[in-house]
């Protein structure tokens, strides 16, 4: 900057402080280049304004250029920049725990970890489900049992005859108590009560599902920018020398 | 995309390119927020130069990638632009022209 006239420089000089502010996300090297870059810009283009007086030029440059916002509106960070779509920050933080736990220290084996840990999550919802499948079988058997008891007894004395219903036990003394209609009453209301809790586990299920869902979307998101990142390394060890022969902006 | 096909440009030389027929206008500083995502994705590799006249300046050119898809964003629109030449009568409108746009949340 020590080209400019001092007042010019003073004006250049604010507004990459104020571009700097905005970058306070970037990471440090990042922020070098890109004011580097902006300082390049403001070079040239007061350099090609054309006018007598400096502010004037240094200010038409700065307008043109931008308010600071809009220039570094892609160099904040990719969870910022990316945030078009609506996120479950909860889950979000708790997907990163577990990459920044198991995923970055331990390099290719916290990916071995977190594949694991997934699994193991998986294994949760498929037991999950299977509860839940089993309340509400549980709930259709002894609600047919209920109903057959009061309208139907004889089938059920039948089934009690034939073994497949054994009211044994504690369960067969309290039973007793009862009249045969009450008796089909207490089994239709045990029965409502596991068709709830079977019903309320599949209603909660969902979230449980998204969750998973997005804990899996988010490490193989994760394993697809950590494979990109590996491939760009690669591909800019390899290129070759660029030949840099024609540069059609013509000095002034 | 298009201006870093056959040649490199720095963010200055670009934004002179892009407006200089007056046909593009737009505020020099949003060049580098999508220099910066093209960068970013591989589309396009920069380099600093140094410069005899000031500060050094940074080079953008397209790589590979950056060619082939520009190609193909190319083929897109050049089917878009036959599509719309061959000027397709419209199709009557099934609804009064004046129904009111309904839009639902979510």
């Amino acid at each position: 900057m020590n080209e400019y006239p001092e007042v010019v420089a003073k004006i250049a000089n604010d507004y990459l402080e104020r571009l700097k502010s905005q970058l306070r996300l970037v990471p440090a090297h990042e922020q070098v280049d890109f004011l580097r870059e902006i300082e390049s810009h403001l070079y040239e283009a007061y350099r090609q304004t054309p006018g007598a007086d400096d502010v004037t030029r240094i200010l038409t440059v700065l307008r043109n250029l931008g308010e600071p916002a809009e220039v570094v509106s892609d160099r904040l960070p990719g969870a910022m920049v990316r945030s078009g779509a609506t996120r479950n920050l909860p889950l979000y933080v708790v997907g990163g725990i577990l990459i920044a736990l198991f995923g970055l220290p331990l390099g290719s084996a916290g990916v071995g970890v977190l594949v694991g840990l997934l699994a193991a999550l998986a294994g949760i919802l498929v037991a999950y489900y299977a509860v839940a499948g089993s309340f509400l079988l549980v709930a259709a058997l002894t609600m047919f049992l209920g109903l057959s008891r009061i309208l139907l007894p004889q089938l059920y004395d039948r089934l009690v005859v034939l073994g497949y219903v054994q009211m044994n036990g504690p369960v067969g003394n309290f039973l007793d108590n009862f009249s045969p209609a009450s008796q089909g009453l207490l089994m239709i209301l045990f029965a409502s009560v596991f068709a709830a809790g079977g019903l309320g586990m599949l209603w909660l299920g969902k979230y449980l599902l998204r969750g998973l869902r997005f804990l899996f979307s988010l490490t193989f998101d994760w394993m697809r920018r950590f494979a990109q990142g590996v491939r760009r390394k690669m591909r800019r060890g390899n290129r070759e020398a660029p030949q840099w022969s024609k540069v059609s902006f013509a000095k002034r | 995309m298009g201006v870093l096909y056959d040649e490199r440009h720095y963010g200055y030389s670009l934004v002179r390119v892009l407006s200089e027929d007056g046909s593009i206008a737009l505020k020099e500083g949003t060049v580098y927020p999508i220099l910066a995502r093209l960068d970013r994705d591989g589309l396009v590799r920069s380099e600093w130069v140094e410069s005899d006249q000031g500060p050094p300046r940074k080079y953008y050119a397209l790589t590979a990638s950056g060619r082939q898809l520009f190609d193909a964003l190319s083929q897109e629109l050049d089917v878009l632009v036959s599509l719309v030449q061959r000027k397709w009568k419209a199709a009557p409108p099934s609804e009064p022209a004046r129904k009111k746009l309904v839009v639902r949340k979510g």
